[in-house]
């Protein structure tokens, strides 16, 4: 056999042939001359105007790839095309302007008038064609990056959908606790799109209902799946909830099992009872319920507990609070007084829960979660810097 | 986030400062790299200079924990205060890692 010679094939050439360029020059001779070094560099894709006018007509027919663009043309000079096709067909095509090297001031002007870059003139083949390429690369690659963020984007918008719909609808909750003598109101928003919070009202029998409240560890993509998976483990209807230390307790165990070692979750799990009208709670590190008492005293609620997923075996405290009607209770998470950016921005407990008493007090017409938020933050943002998930139960008269 | 890293007399000590949060996590595996490699038993990562912590960033501290003690280490945060020591203390984190005051 003979020997073959070892071969490694070049890196496949970025395929610029079809690349569509528009070839725009007030002389015959120079477009023939520009027409000639491309079809020689390889370029058969070439479209060619006689001054401004006809360049934006040939460029509304047929867009091209990128405009090779004379300045000085009767009619309409390379400045008025360059700012149409920005300004009017809001183009980001690249343009290529063609300027002499002593034209100092028009060369400033071609770029305040929109040219992506300049080629001297009289035309210099090799610089041309480096130029030409460079840029046609360039446009490729941010189309390629544009189509790619889009997919992504349209992917997280239905993943965000399918995260909202875990959470449930006002008459959904309505359902739940009308009847069992309290109301619900409830705010959830994901920093970006997916989140690492949760919540769920869920009723237990006739008498009783559970709330309960998530925050996993990090936000995005991660913070979201660990969200889904606590969501099934939180949904089987084989588990007892009725106890919230115990259940935490076994959330806790089965996420210790699924979570990575740097990832947990905080919780506040309570059941509300209306044949007393008591909530039996437990916490997990969640941030301190705020509950405004009907005649106006204000009690924090002590959610502290070991994090959820760290360890196995965790112990989960009960405790027990007797309501009265009018009591209020505020659950949040902790982006609603977090502020990473400025940290001496940061709200204290004191200082968050004089703002829900406000709000309580208030009743504004908007709601009691979006009338904190703006009390809170001092309008609606468009966007929170953390997951934020805002509860409000209040105990109603029978 | 800013750290620096001493070599003590029996512990190999970690100065945490500014805001630890998810955007350090990249550079926070040089510091879970440090103590596993170092030839101190002990690990103190100090807190006096953190201002805040995020949920990363706690598992970022649990991350430094676990990873020491597969290495036969143990680690140690000290100097908490402020809003860092107020999520110590509502996570019970002190359960899993110890604090020293």
């Amino acid at each position: 056999m003979v020997a073959q010679p070892a071969h490694t094939p070049a890196p496949a050439p970025v395929d610029f042939d079809n690349a569509r360029i528009l070839v725009v020059d007030d002389l015959r001779s120079s477009r023939m001359l520009i027409g000639s070094v491309l079809k020689s560099a390889g370029f058969s894709n070439i479209d060619y105007a006689g001054d401004g006018i006809e360049a934006l007509e040939r460029f509304e027919a047929h867009e091209p790839d990128i405009i090779l663009l004379d300045i000085v043309m009767p009619r309409m000079d390379g400045f008025e095309v360059s700012d149409a096709i920005r300004n009017r067909f809001k183009s980001d095509v690249p343009i290529l302007v063609q300027s002499g090297v002593q034209e100092a001031e028009q060369r400033v002007r071609a770029f305040d008038m929109g040219a992506t870059d300049l080629v001297s003139k009289p035309i210099n083949a090799g610089e041309l064609i480096s130029r030409l390429r460079l840029h046609i690369e360039r446009r490729r690659l941010i189309a390629r990056l544009q189509s790619y963020q889009k997919r992504m984007e349209e992917e997280l918008h239905s993943a965000e959908g399918m995260q909202m719909s875990l959470m449930k609808e006002t008459a959904e909750v309505e359902a739940i606790t009308l009847p069992r003598q309290a109301r619900m109101e409830t705010f959830y928003r994901p920093s970006y799109k997916l989140g690492g919070d949760l919540w769920d009202v869920f009723e237990i029998d006739e008498h009783r209902f559970g709330v309960l409240m998530v925050d996993l560890s990090g936000h995005g993509v991660s913070a979201a799946i660990n969200a889904f998976r606590l969501h099934m483990l939180a949904e089987r209807s084989e588990v007892d909830t009725t106890d919230p230390g115990q259940w935490l307790a076994r959330l806790s165990d089965e996420l210790y099992e699924i979570l990575p070692i740097e990832h947990f979750a905080t919780a506040f799990y309570g059941v509300f009872d209306t044949r007393d009208l008591s909530l039996t709670f437990a916490g997990a590190g969640a941030p301190t319920p705020v509950l405004r008492r009907a005649n106006g005293n204000v009690e924090h609620l002590d959610a502290s507990g070991l994090i959820m997923g760290c360890r196995s075996n965790g112990h989960y405290e009960n405790q027990r609070l007797m309501l009265q009607p009018g009591d209020r209770l505020c659950l949040y998470s902790d982006a609603l007084y977090e502020n990473f950016d400025t940290p001496d921005g940061a709200l204290s407990v004191e200082e968050l829960s004089a703002l829900i008493v406000a709000t309580m007090e208030a009743d504004a017409e908007d709601g009691f979660t979006i009338d904190l938020i703006k009390r809170v933050f001092g309008s609606v943002p468009e966007s929170f810097p953390d997951d934020l998930t805002i509860l409000m139960l209040e105990v109603l008269r029978s | 986030m800013d750290y620096k890293i001493e070599q003590g007399g029996d512990a190999l000590k970690v100065y945490i400062s500014g805001v630890l949060t998810f955007d350090d996590h990249e550079r926070f595996k040089s510091v879970v790299k440090a103590i596993s490699a170092s030839a101190s038993a002990t690990a103190e990562i100090d807190l006096t200079e953190t201002k805040m912590i995020d949920s990363a960033g706690i598992g970022m501290l649990l991350l430094a924990n676990d990873r020491a003690k597969k290495a036969g280490k143990e680690v140690r945060l000290t100097g908490a205060s402020g809003h860092v020591l107020k999520v110590i203390q509502l996570s019970k984190v002190d359960e899993i890692i110890p604090v020293a005051s």
